[in-house]
């Protein structure tokens, strides 16, 4: 019944929730009128040829300009719509995975990845390690936002000055528009903060030097253990230093005209930890450790919306300095124990190890459809 | 006029060899599959394909292990009712998995174009792997881009 009242679906990303049929027509209905609007105001304009009408600043140009690309839109998304008609999602990924795996120098496809589904591994394997085989990539440099914070800080406090260097002058000239001094406080003050938080991640940058993290082995193995090493430079004393595996499920969608990720931990385990401890710029902190993959991990995972990425990260906090965090990847693929059968399987979730923080209700909806046969009336 | 009237939705069956729900990566899946309670004449395609995909938060990825296209003169006589048979090589990943904000699913999924455009889908899921289900944390963090 609730079919009947639906007059205008709900769409969840690329996904729909009504009748596929009734939205590719919608769609081609939508797109259709915006060609035929946009050809049909590109034709009512360029009919009467009077050339005093495409002069700048009478708007002719202008509505030209929209004209026509409301036709290019409507067509374009006419042809598009058209192509997607009767293919279905499981076709069009089939064509898609072919188009890229054909090599245009080879007469033959190139061969299947032995895993599926996982993150390259190019990478993290270019980079040798100096005491270990591998150096791993950090994933959250400090360098771009460095940048950024310098370009943002340099353009707010030039406009700042250009504006109260104006502002100053009316004033002198007896001709001072205290409004727009009154608009120049908040301003100034923003500019005053950029700089203060650019000055704070130049010291935190220069002030505890870079973190190196090296691995005997990749990609890592669930179930089997390597040797990692950590070196951590700078100049201070350090309150506490923690070096925690962690695996996090990260999740893209799409919400109005946002685009949302939601990052999720799902596993952390602390593989290293001291505390107070003195850097000296000529005498970097060194350690080596052993780690090990849990044999039940779920491997790392790389789609187009969803992944699962395991990492590394080295997390410590010092005098005087706010708490850091460096992040490197790790790729982990499946070990014996998942990617055989167990003897009966685990009807419950249960956790990988015992979460610290208080839980709350899943979000996972629905179940697996299991059964020997599945037969049914099913509508698309 | 030839052929059923659409009305009556067709009858699709998915049969997985030796009536298992768990499967081993690298193992060999052997699926059946039926159609019946249509007229011959009103089929135009069918396909069938053995798939993972996610659910959750993020939207959807699919990928396609297997998948194959039928049409009427691929068939004996014309008819892609009868019960049909084929066997695939399992792959080593992705592994079946139910996590906090996503779940990886794998499916057997036929999919039935009858005339005028309809279709008719259907799935049978089964579980690759045997990896446990993650722990449900509270939400950690939240990113915005425009």
């Amino acid at each position: 019944m609730a079919r009947l009242f639906r007059f205008l679906e709900k769409k969840r990303g690329t996904r729909r929730t009504g009748s596929n049929l009734a939205g590719s027509v919608g769609e081609a209905l939508f797109f259709g009128a915006l060609f035929l609007l946009g050809v049909g105001t590109l034709s009512s304009l360029l009919g009467p040829h009077d050339p005093g009408t495409y002069d700048w600043g009478k708007g002719g140009w202008l509505l030209i300009l929209v004209a026509a690309s409301f036709a290019i839109m409507g067509g374009a998304g006419l042809i598009w719509t058209a192509m997607r008609v009767g293919v279905s999602a499981e076709r069009r990924s089939v064509m898609a995975r072919t188009a890229t795996e054909l090599d245009p120098l080879s007469d033959t496809l190139s061969t299947a990845p032995e895993y599926p589904g996982l993150p390259e591994l190019s990478g993290l394997i270019n980079s040798p390690g100096v005491e270990l085989s591998y150096r791993l990539p950090q994933t959250e440099s400090a360098g771009w936002r460095l940048l950024a914070s310098t370009v943002f800080a340099l353009i707010w406090n030039a406009v700042a000055c250009v504006i109260t260097v104006w502002a100053i002058r009316g004033h002198l000239s007896g001709q001072g528009d205290w409004l727009f001094t009154l608009f120049l406080f908040p301003f100034v003050a923003i500019g005053g903060w950029s700089v203060y938080y650019l000055l704070r991640l130049i010291v935190i940058h220069t002030g505890m030097g870079p973190t190196t993290v090296e691995v005997s082995d990749l990609p890592l193995h669930a179930g089997r253990e390597y040797r990692v090493a950590v070196w951590q430079q700078g100049h201070i004393r350090v309150f506490s230093f923690e070096v925690c595996l962690v695996c996090e499920e990260e999740a893209t969608y799409h919400q109005g005209t946002d685009c949302r990720t939601e990052v999720r931990e799902v596993f952390r385990r602390v593989v290293f930890e001291q505390a107070d401890f003195l850097i000296e710029p000529i005498q970097p902190f060194q350690c080596t450790f052993l780690l090990t993959i849990p044999a039940d991990a779920m491997h790392s995972f790389q789609g187009l919306h969803n992944s699962v990425q395991w990492r590394l990260v080295v997390r410590g906090s010092a005098e005087g300095w706010p708490e850091f965090r460096r992040a490197f990847p790790l790729v982990v693929y499946p070990g014996a124990a998942t990617s055989q059968l167990k003897a009966s399987p685990p009807a419950v979730r249960t956790p990988l190890i015992p979460y610290t923080p208080a839980m709350n209700g899943g979000t996972n909806q629905g179940a697996i459809i299991n059964g020997a046969l599945a037969a049914t009336r099913v509508r698309a | 006029m030839k052929g059923t009237s659409l009305t009556e939705e067709p009858l699709l069956s998915i049969c997985l060899g030796g009536s298992r729900k768990h499967y081993s990566a690298g193992e060999e899946l052997i699926v059946e599959y039926q159609i019946d309670a249509i007229d011959v004449t009103d089929i135009q395609a069918v396909e069938a394909s053995v798939l993972w995909l996610t659910e959750g938060k993020g939207e959807e990825d699919l990928g396609v292990h297997f998948f194959e296209r039928r049409l009427p003169a691929d068939a004996e006589e014309g008819d892609l009712r009868p019960l049909r048979r084929f066997k695939i090589m399992l792959p080593n990943s992705p592994l079946s998995y139910e996590g906090a904000i996503m779940r990886i699913r794998w499916c057997v999924r036929l999919r039935l174009f009858a005339r005028r455009g309809k279709e008719y889908v259907l799935e049978h899921g089964f579980t690759l792997g045997s990896v446990p289900p993650a722990p449900v944390p509270p939400p950690e963090q939240a990113t915005d881009e425009d």
